[in-house]
């Protein structure tokens, strides 16, 4: 199944006028992971924001399934994004949050039909979350909590998912567990997914495909195996030799 | 589980309806002349009679302004907290009220020679202007900072200044103007008539049922403004609906019945606590009653307690909902998100 789920050309965007991005341009396959790794204010949050419609964009385009300019309800069909921030709605169940990924299907207030709580179970099944699910949400540990994100952004069956450091706050175990579920996940709901890590030694083993973010643009595109070579590394993030040879090598 | 939890929700609401008719009954019956349940009942039917006249043209319109007029601040309160995401947010510690009644007393002082002045509408919408004009404040010092606290104290802050420029307005007005004024800032249920809680009421109505075709988007705005935009909700026409519905409540009952304090803190915590959920569809209809109770008790409790001198209805609401703002703030302390 080859077809094209994200298509970006030539995208530019910031905040403003002023371009923090330029000229971007990738493509991710349905099934497919693609990891964006790159120093810290190289630009991949707002490059996920970009391509999420959240910025405006100065130039290039973005398609995202068949669609390239959708409105806001067809878009959070086709596309879910998970961005850092952290809140704690109180009183509020892991499975309330998952349903509310049902938003874009649901009735007026709400109300969910009998598909839509087919997609919550089978969403609740695939994340691993059955167990926690009737907890608080804010009662429950930061990596149970992302899982519970995540099978909210899986409720929006879409085609593509994009998730801006979804591990980072959490233990080497977690951050495992995590890739667990979301990896046979996207590959069986062949969903493209775009994300961006600080992790490396996680990246390569996850990602299908690696996109290297620096200045606002892309320094290099590869599989992982082409990518993970020292002397990219180091030069992406400014290492020097020795440095990396000491601490990494 | 889920639908264990779903069911005991019909039931929570028919007892907060129940109470509501006790309480509002009991204001009806409860005051310094006895008046049996009988006599109140045929001067609710329209009996005459100095006993009659009292039920109906002090006690009803005094009961059912407690009632409209707690529920729309409870109300406000909650869409305040909700879109601040924020537990101590209130249209009285946000200086929403005093913004209110600094334009409602603007008014009142200049228009004094003018009928217009009584005017129901008249003040709704001088006291709506305040509002929004003080919530435009909190909105631009909540651009600057994402602390809570930091607020909080921004929008107490607004409150001093407008209740400063109120009293600066009072100092210099005609005594004859102020008469009424005074009663009035200090927060009562008693100046109204039946016609002003009529005029509430239908605003209220509409204002409650705008609130509840927004439940939906309050519901995954909960989740965070970026998360609730990745879902398709339109996050610019949600913060505006919440803002004019929250102002246009606590405007209401500005206009009407002064600024009373903490009822719109405390009675979302209330409810929160007796449901269990922050499922706005829940909420919403739970504050509502909660608010109304609350208020109809506390004015019951200004009327009586030291009967024949009246209390001031801030003064009861304070004593009752302040210690329960403390005891959510120390709940959330130790649970550290606050």
């Amino acid at each position: 199944m080859i077809n094209t789920a994200v298509s970006c050309r030539d995208l530019s965007a910031g905040y403003g006028k002023k371009a923090v991005i330029k000229n971007i341009s990738l493509d991710v396959r349905g099934g497919e992971i693609l990891t964006l790794i790159g120093p810290n204010g190289a630009g991949k949050s707002t490059l996920l924001k970009a391509i999420a419609g959240y910025l405006e964009r100065l130039d290039g385009s973005v398609k995202i399934g068949q669609m390239e300019n959708a409105d806001a309800r067809e878009l959070a069909k086709l596309l879910s994004v998970t961005l850092t921030d952290r809140v704690r709605p109180e009183l509020m169940t892991c499975r309330e949050v998952i349903e509310l990924g049902r938003y874009p299907y649901s009735g007026m207030f709400g109300r969910l039909s009998d598909s839509d709580i087919a997609a919550v179970e089978s969403a609740i099944d695939d994340t691993k979350t059955r167990e926690i699910s009737d907890c608080f949400f804010s009662k429950v540990s930061d990596g149970q909590r992302q899982l519970v994100m995540l099978a909210k952004a899986v409720c929006q069956q879409p085609q593509v998912l994009i998730l801006d450091e979804p591990t980072s706050y959490l233990d080497i175990k977690h951050k495992i567990d995590f890739f667990e579920v979301l990896r046979p996940l996207v590959r069986q709901r062949q969903t493209a997914v775009i994300i961006s890590m600080h992790e490396l030694e996680l990246a390569r083993t996850v990602s299908d495909m690696i996109v290297c973010i620096k200045d606002g643009s892309v320094a290099d595109t590869g599989t992982p195996d082409e990518i993970f070579d020292p002397d990219k590394i180091m030069r992406l993030y400014d290492i020097p030799k020795e440095l990396y040879d000491k601490y990494i090598g | 589980m889920k639908n264990k939890k779903n069911a005991k929700y019909p039931l929570l609401f028919l007892l907060l309806a129940l109470s509501v008719i006790a309480v509002f009954w009991a204001n009806l019956f409860i005051g310094s002349v006895n008046i049996s349940p009988r006599r109140i009942l045929s001067a609710l039917g329209g009996a005459d009679g100095t006993q009659a006249d009292i039920i109906r043209k002090i006690r009803l319109p005094r009961a059912a302004a407690a009632l409209f007029l707690g529920g729309a601040l409870s109300v406000s309160g909650y869409l305040l907290q909700t879109f601040f995401n924020n537990p101590i947010a209130g249209p009285f510690v946000l200086g929403v009220s005093s913004g209110a009644k600094l334009t409602v007393a603007a008014m009142l002082i200049i228009f004094s020679g003018y009928s217009i002045s009584s005017s129901s509408g008249f003040m709704i919408l001088a006291a709506f202007a305040g509002s929004m004009l003080a919530l435009g404040f909190v909105l631009i010092i909540s651009r600057k900072t994402n602390n809570m606290s930091m607020l909080v104290v921004c929008g107490i802050m607004i409150g001093y200044i407008c209740s400063a420029a109120t009293d600066f307005l009072v100092t210099f007005a005609d005594d004859s103007d102020i008469a009424d004024l005074h009663d009035w800032s200090q927060g009562t249920f008693s100046g109204t008539n039946t016609h002003n809680v009529l005029t509430a009421a239908v605003i209220i109505f509409i204002g409650m049922i705008g609130t509840l075709l927004i439940s939906k988007p309050m519901h995954a705005y909960m989740l965070g403004s970026d998360n609730a935009r990745s879902l398709g909700v339109n996050i610019k026409l949600l913060k505006a609906e919440i803002v004019i519905l929250s102002g246009l409540f606590s405007a209401c009952v500005t206009a009407f019945a002064g600024p009373v304090s903490f009822v719109g803190i405390a009675v979302p915590h209330i409810s929160r606590t007796i449901f269990r959920t922050s499922k706005p569809i829940v909420m919403i209809p739970a504050c509502f009653l909660c608010g109304s109770i609350f208020c109809m008790l506390c004015d019951m409790a200004a009327r009586t307690a030291f009967s024949p001198t009246e209390l001031s209805i801030s003064t009861v609401t304070s004593v009752f909902g302040a210690p329960i703002v403390i005891a959510v703030m120390i709940r959330r302390r130790k649970e550290g998100s606050l």
